[in-house]
């Protein structure tokens, strides 16, 4: 279900898999009510530090995206549904951001950075 | 001295294992400058250094097969010297070709460890064993190099040590063997306030598995800290500034490279503060990520070149 981490990407390895699980649950592929593997079995499935595996869950667990039920393990939450759209949202509008980024840092227009959205969209609709 | 040994005495909850000052000769070499290490109970602490750092003599240090030259350490609140017996009924030690009993068979080796030992869990030793297709039955000399590791760190376990001594212990491995013996890491550590300390050379595995770790070169331990503070504290600087003239880069930085409209260096203290500092009109600063290899390579380079005490001259490591 997960993807393998890149252990030498500087991207650290708990955020790697958090955002993993946000994009899985932003596109519909996790659900509310599904299951995830215990602390144990995630850190054995992905190699990683066990203590590395306890944060992604308490960080998305804050978040609200997973619950822990007692002595029964990790699910996805029912909230995680009403998420998934902000989810869908925040996931694009970080990108865009990059994309203002780089645009403004190499000096263009607000006008300009608009039109090259246009365009872009407009490709996309053919 | 004494008086610092009774501080840490009272703290020894928080470390599996403390050194003070710990050094080791051999001959004119010194082989360790001068460590002081703490391994965080409940960790999985990453030592690394190049070939001859000074990696194995801390870990036979740390199980009093040589004495060090001076300075002192507690392994799980045990003197490392006078109360070594106590320390390493509770250690387990795998190291790269570790000599093994070859005319045995898998089972006579873990029968034969049991009895050196008052509790012993042949349940933990099959959960290693019986994954890879050892055959209990296998003569120890017929088996595949990653097969003798994961028997070594079989009855390793076998006694529940609350330390895990890793010495080169994936060095050299198939892949296939290293995840084997990397998840089996992982498994004993699933039991409270157990502790790995491991060493190697392969860094992606350091980064997968450790959350704490030391860099080691020429005997000296010049950087010790949780992977998340080492990786937010260093980063990478670039300064793209193609009006402007060339920035002023910190006394400290390391690895710092100049081009004609561009310039980049690296930082061990890096707070948010500091790329506003950078920042001018007509200059843009951007903050880059360094993996753990990048970190350990830029942390390392001055070491490398600084003029150490000892001479290279090979000096013969007794067996």
């Amino acid at each position: 279900m997960l993807n393998s981490i890149d252990p030498k990407s500087a991207v650290p390895i708990y955020l790697q898999i958090i955002g993993q699980i946000r994009r899985q649950v932003a596109a519909g592929v996790l659900a509310p009510g599904d299951q995830l593997p215990s602390v144990r079995e995630l850190a054995a499935q992905l190699i990683i530090n066990p203590n590395t595996a306890a944060r992604v869950y308490r960080d998305l667990e804050r978040d609200g995206l997973l619950e822990t039920r007692r002595g029964q393990g990790t699910y996805i939450s029912p909230t995680a549904a009403a998420l998934a759209e902000s989810e869908r949202k925040s996931l694009v509008s970080e990108r865009m951001a990059e994309a203002v980024g780089e645009a403004r840092s190499l000096g263009l227009s607000d006008d300009a950075i608009l039109k090259l959205f246009r365009d872009a969209l407009a490709r996309r609709q053919g | 001295m004494s008086a610092d040994a009774i501080t840490t005495e009272s703290h020894l909850g928080d470390y599996a294992v403390v050194t003070h000052t710990l050094t080791r000769r051999f001959g004119r070499k010194l082989a360790l400058d001068s460590v002081s290490a703490r391994v965080s109970v409940g960790s999985i602490y990453g030592l690394m250094g190049p070939n001859g750092a000074g990696k194995t003599t801390f870990i036979r240090c740390l199980l009093n097969l040589i004495n060090p030259t001076s300075g002192s350490g507690t392994v799980l609140g045990h003197d490392m010297v006078r109360d070594s017996v106590a320390a390493r009924r509770k250690i387990g030690h795998v190291a790269a070709l570790q000599p093994l009993w070859e005319w045995m068979t898998v089972r006579e080796l873990a029968n034969f460890m049991a009895g050196c030992y008052p509790r012993w869990n042949q349940d933990a030793v099959k959960a290693v064993l019986s994954p890879v297709g050892i055959d209990p039955n296998d003569k120890i000399q017929e088996l595949s190099r990653g097969q003798r590791t994961l028997a070594a760190l079989a009855v390793a376990i076998g006694h529940q040590p609350e330390l895990l001594l890793l010495d080169e212990a994936l060095t050299g491995l198939d892949p296939i063997s290293r995840r084997e013996v990397l998840r089996n890491v992982i498994d004993v550590m699933h039991a409270e306030n157990r502790t790995v300390l491991i060493t190697g050379q392969d860094i992606a595995d350091m980064e997968r598995i450790c959350d704490h770790v030391g860099f080691l070169i020429k005997g000296r331990l010049f950087w010790e800290s949780t992977l998340d503070d080492l990786k937010a504290r260093v980063k990478r600087i670039r300064i793209e500034h193609p009006g402007g003239p060339q920035p002023q880069v910190p006394a400290n930085a390391l690895r710092v490279e100049r081009a004609a409209r561009e310039t980049e260096f690296t930082v061990t203290d890096f707070t948010r503060d500091l790329v506003e500092s950078l920042a001018a009109p007509g200059r843009r600063v951007e903050m880059l990520d360094l993996s753990l290899e990048d970190i350990f390579v830029d942390l390392a380079q001055p070491q490398l070149a600084a003029a150490g005490p000892a001479p290279d001259a090979p000096v013969k490591v007794p067996a």
